[in-house]
């Protein structure tokens, strides 16, 4: 099925941002068991140990073959062909998302045993987006733009509004965490599994679900690597507890809900950072704050959490952020200008060498190098058609082999899911 | 695996049409509709040359594609 790319792109990104929202409502049970809510790091080394054997699981099921094509490739991903031994030239960036997501876990469990309500913690979280715009301005090949920056904050104020609401109050200790520990872990977190999810495996995409896989199984060896080092200055035993636990049946099976629902929400969003930009993805990953609501009221129900303020003026501010919030969404979607730009060259000119100063030009998502007509296409991406002219058109202009060139804006586009 | 820029003129009024029917086509990843020279770029995925063949005839089969130019990708860099 061919869809629009801006479609598939949102809705991978929402899709993930639903289950992200029950697997924080799951959490936020599992987290307020005693064994749990007084060990976070305990709690952090069982969701990874029962993490790794229901990842594996679901990816051996979803690598079994029907006719001729991977379960996986049918349902989740479609650059999905089976399990697969991580490569030399991506063990690096797994290494850094497996470290980075080992400490933010360690600083999301002790979140969740301080506070119970699922809508408060994600408010939190959607901090993450400044710092993602701050690092993508050092590591990719775009900077922010102002409406990005506008955008970004937008959302970002309008999830510590629809933060403070729901229970009425203001932890200190969760903000700390959050923005010390779980905000910039994260936002590293978010651009290495972009990274991994751009390159390319024996000359396919690489795919979500191994990355996912893989991403589980080095978090694990940190988180309990960490442990160890802890238990040893601490004289604790957060490792053996964490580990016990996770046999006990009980927590055996809730771990393996919550982690296995993760799996899912995990290889959507990894899916669809390899779409677009991190910080446009957590943008609309704010979305689960809306989400969560559902879940805060199941909680209250089954008297997890205690019951929400009512009071109107508390009421108004919620709306006001979730307004806020879908604002900071739409304008991100509705501010991108994307181009395809035919170049021919000076015959007897270097190719590789063009092809290198194209690719160096910021906003520019793809060089092909074409027999025909043409000797390039490139694509390009801006959020004005003024910026395409200024950063991109007088760099192109600039390259002396460039013989001709013609720029058509793209007015419509759709990709196969 | 082969890939390959389809580069297509159409006739005025007819590109709606011609997209709905490009989307059922095998082989085909991408579709964008273009403001310029051409109309539409198609992105072509296939396994060899003589695939790439069946497709630019399906899409010559289409009502209101009036040319094809094709571009076959040769070396490639990207972000996705």
């Amino acid at each position: 099925m061919i869809i629009r790319k801006k479609y598939l792109f949102y809705l991978l990104a929402i899709t993930s941002s639903v289950i992200a929202a029950a697997v924080t409502g799951i959490d936020s049970f599992v987290g307020s068991l005693p064994v749990f809510k007084t060990d976070p790091w305990a709690f952090a080394f069982s969701l990874f140990f029962v993490g790794v054997i229901i990842t594996l699981l679901i990816t051996l099921i979803l690598s079994i073959k029907i006719k001729g094509e991977s379960l996986g490739a049918k349902i989740l991903d479609p650059s999905f062909k089976q399990i697969r031994i991580v490569q030399k030239n991506e063990m690096k960036y797994h290494l850094i998302a497996g470290l980075v997501n080992a400490i933010n876990t360690v600083g999301y469990c002790a979140i969740i045993s301080t506070v119970q309500d699922p809508s408060v913690i994600l408010s939190f979280s959607q901090i993450v987006i400044l710092y993602l715009l701050l690092m993508e301005s050092i590591t990719e090949k775009d900077v922010p733009t102002l409406v990005e920056v506008q955008s970004s904050v937008i959302v970002t104020f309008g999830a510590i509004l629809a933060s403070i609401s729901l229970t009425g109050e203001f932890q200190l200790f969760p903000i700390i965490i959050v923005f010390l520990v779980v905000n910039p872990t994260w936002a590293i977190f978010s651009i290495y599994q972009r990274k991994l999810k751009i390159m390319k495996i024996h000359n396919r995409p690489n795919d979500s679900i191994n990355i996912r896989f893989w991403n589980v199984f080095f978090s694990c060896l940190f988180t309990a690597l960490l442990l160890l080092i802890y238990d040893i200055f601490t004289s604790g035993n957060h490792l053996i507890t964490g580990f016990v636990t996770s046999l006990d049946p009980y927590y055996f099976l809730l771990l393996v809900l919550t982690m296995g629902t993760t799996f899912f929400s995990y290889v959507l969003y990894i899916r669809s950072l390899g779409l677009g930009k991190a910080s446009v993805n957590n943008a609309i990953r704010a979305s689960t704050i809306i989400f969560a609501i559902p879940f805060s009221i199941l909680l209250i129900q089954l008297g997890v959490i205690t019951e929400f303020s009512t009071d109107p003026v508390m009421l108004i501010i919620k709306v006001i952020g979730l307004v806020l919030i879908v604002m900071g969404i739409i304008s991100f979607a509705l501010t991108v200008v994307k181009s395809y730009i035919f170049i021919t060259v000076k015959p007897g000119t270097p190719i590789k060498e063009t092809m290198l100063k194209l690719w160096d030009i910021r906003g520019v998502s793809h060089v092909s190098v074409t027999s025909g007509k043409y000797d390039f296409i490139v694509k390009v991406s801006t959020r004005t058609l003024l910026k395409g002219y200024e950063r991109i058109i007088r760099k192109i202009e600039e390259i002396e082999t460039i013989k001709k060139y013609h720029w058509e804006s793209v007015l419509k586009d759709w990709e196969k899911i | 695996m082969i890939s390959a820029y389809i580069l297509i003129t159409m006739l005025p009024g007819k590109t709606d049409k011609a997209i709905k029917e490009m989307r059922q086509l095998d082989n085909v990843a991408k579709i964008s509709i273009i403001a310029g020279e051409y109309d539409i770029v198609i992105r072509a995925q296939v396994k060899n040359l003589e695939e790439l063949l069946n497709v630019t005839d399906q899409i010559q089969m289409i009502e209101g594609v009036t040319k094809t130019t094709t571009q076959i990708i040769e070396k490639e860099i990207s972000l996705q």
